[in-house]
């Protein structure tokens, strides 16, 4: 798996409109928790959509969990006619996803997002407390395990004034 | 992290304010010093730190799934 700040600047340089989700939201807001992915949403405008099919090309995107021999080609037309998409890549597992159960779609998860500074480049990545609504939205048992680290984490943060 | 920050948060991660969400985190069994020590990094430092966990968690995995394969 390629380092998170290399994979950034991949979706960065190709000017794709993304908010980091998920697992690793939630260790770049200073949680423990450890995941295998790394979730994106993204904006479903036709231009970013030709984006993200275009950045990801060169790393061979491919389903994940898919039998091999199941014809599939990550380009627009497949991202235009899906939503959601579970991907293993030559950069590691990669989600991106086109809505987020608690918040929405890219715009709302934006609007959800504070800008983190990684390695120089600005990164949209969703807040706790955007963080806290999608777990309880969600509530499955894995989402709601994770909700007193995710509320601890905020009060920590509040009261300390760490970013 | 400032060294008041960093003061602060100890003391509220050794000693939560009974009551508050960072009390119920630890009674949860949040590890609340790994909180404290994810805090100190930039949130360069932390997405680096995602890559090296993420190699640690897949080597476990694989480590025990080829376990379990072998009884």
């Amino acid at each position: 798996m390629k380092e998170l700040p290399e994979i950034f600047k991949i979706l960065y340089d190709a000017s794709l409109e993304f908010v980091v989700i998920g697992g690793a939201a939630m260790h770049l807001q200073g949680s423990a928790y450890v995941t295998k992915d790394i979730d994106f949403c993204y904006s479903r405008t036709p231009e970013n959509i030709k984006r993200l099919a275009t950045s990801l090309a060169p790393y061979h995107p491919r389903l994940r969990g898919a039998p091999a021999e199941l014809p599939f080609t990550f380009d627009s037309r497949a991202i235009a006619q899906g939503l959601n998409f579970t991907l293993a890549t030559d950069l590691g597992d990669l989600d991106f996803l086109g809505e987020v159960t608690g918040l929405g779609s890219y715009k709302e998860v934006k609007a959800a997002a504070d800008t983190q500074i990684i390695d120089g480049i600005p990164v949209l990545v969703l807040s706790l407390s955007g963080l806290i609504k999608t777990k309880k939205a969600a509530g499955r048992a894995r989402d709601l395990y994770v909700l007193p680290e995710l509320e601890g984490l905020e009060l920590l943060k509040r009261k300390t004034g760490v970013e | 992290m400032t060294p008041e920050q960093r003061k602060l948060a100890y003391e509220l991660i050794t000693d939560p304010p009974p009551g508050s969400k960072l009390a119920e985190a630890k009674k949860w069994g949040v590890d609340l010093t790994l909180l404290y020590e994810n805090l100190q990094r930039t949130p360069t430092e932390r997405a680096r730190c995602f890559a090296s966990m993420v190699h640690s968690y897949n080597g476990l995995r694989d480590a025990a799934k080829k376990s379990t394969l072998s009884q």
